[in-house]
């Protein structure tokens, strides 16, 4: 795949030119920061309020191809409202609105890591690590959500995608990967 | 010279310096402008796509752990930025055109023929799926391995040389069309 191609390395060697945007970018993008609320540090770890033993609806799914487990199930719960900080940059301003904590659970027996990745994490792929429960192979986070919909999935093991079979499928996608959604209504 | 780390900036920003992060914009533009643009394949768009990056990670700076691993963490809101900024593109069905590898231009003198060579590859590039083009720009222009472009874009390994093996073919099939 990687085998030598004066064409394609050509072209690769262009790309790779350095690119100059505008030069008052930076005054620009410094402007903004201005407008809005400074960073906090220490932001609470997510599973602090990690509450997995909350009863949640769960389906049966099919099996998780590339896993040693024969099978997952999924809930996706809400659990109450949670006055954290928003998530979501896109959402609007965290003081006129209260967070819920909306609880992400996956069942993966032959998981090591599970991670869910979403718009309200900018789609990071390790910034929210589930926690795997002692047996039964449950893993879960509790993440606080301003109200808004959001499209998610589950990364297992670093590698694959798993949508949430509990929760309805998002209808825009603009890769193909299966995400879900989730809607957190305000109080 | 003696420079600050990229852990030092990040904690004077969060100790309340907001002109920190004049260093951080400063020390990650070019890069991230690249990528977008070679994403997204005009100026105008980078540049959106580039500022809403930092404007997004300075917001969430406070979930950067850690903050040695600023760079990575932006790169990683900015791909974000770019798959949702080109999906919105595609839905506006706006065509995309390579005469924006004139922010190239303005810095170094190009032949024509190097000029033609650059739109060539800036219309090949855009004639690629999203994911195909994402895969390719990973693999081969921000040289990241397979690994971190998983961990990076949630998609498995072999989806992933796939795409890049794709996007090998129809790039060689593209311009050898066009420089064949």
């Amino acid at each position: 795949m990687d085998e030598r191609d004066p064409l394609i390395d050509r072209a690769i060697e262009t790309l790779r030119e350095p690119v100059r945007l505008d030069p008052s970018m930076d005054q620009r993008i410094m402007a903004e920061l201005e407008r809005g609320p400074a960073p906090r540090a220490g932001t609470q770890p997510l599973w602090a309020a990690w509450d997995w033993l909350r009863r949640g609806r769960s389906v049966t799914v099919s099996p998780l191809g590339g896993l040693a487990a024969a099978a997952a199930l999924a809930a996706l719960i809400l659990v109450g409202q949670w006055g954290a900080a928003r998530l979501n940059d896109s959402a609007p301003p965290a003081a006129a609105l209260e967070a819920a904590a909306v609880q992400f659970v996956l069942v993966a027996p032959g998981a090591s890591t599970v991670t869910v990745v979403g718009d309200f994490n900018d789609w990071s792929a390790t910034a929210t690590p589930l926690r795997r429960a002692p047996g039964d192979g449950l893993w879960a986070v509790s993440v606080p959500l301003p109200p808004g919909r959001y499209r998610y999935g589950f990364l297992v093991d670093g590698a694959q995608w798993v949508k949430d079979p509990a929760a309805p499928p998002a209808l825009e996608d603009d890769f193909g990967r299966p995400n879900s959604v989730v809607t957190v209504r305000g109080s | 010279m003696r420079t600050e780390g990229d852990a030092a900036l990040v904690r004077r920003v969060l100790g309340g310096d907001t002109g920190a992060y004049a260093g951080l914009v400063a020390r990650y533009r070019d890069r991230l402008g690249r990528y977008a643009v070679r994403m997204l394949g005009n100026a105008a768009d980078a540049e959106e796509a580039v500022q809403d990056a930092f404007v997004r990670g300075y917001r969430s700076l406070g979930r950067c752990v850690p903050p040695e691993r600023f760079g990575a963490w932006l790169f990683a809101i900015l791909v974000n930025r770019c798959r949702t900024l080109g999906a919105q593109r595609a839905r506006r069905e706006r065509t995309v055109v390579s005469e924006e590898a004139v922010v190239e231009r303005a810095s170094v003198e190009h032949t024509a023929a190097d000029d033609a060579w650059r739109d060539a590859i800036a219309w090949a590039l855009a004639q690629l799926t999203a994911e195909q083009r994402e895969a390719f720009v990973l693999k081969y222009v921000e040289e990241l391995s397979y690994e971190e472009m998983s961990e990076l874009t949630g998609a498995g390994i072999s989806a992933l040389k796939m795409r890049v093996a794709r996007a090998r073919d129809e790039l060689r099939r593209l311009l050898e069309d066009q420089h064949g």
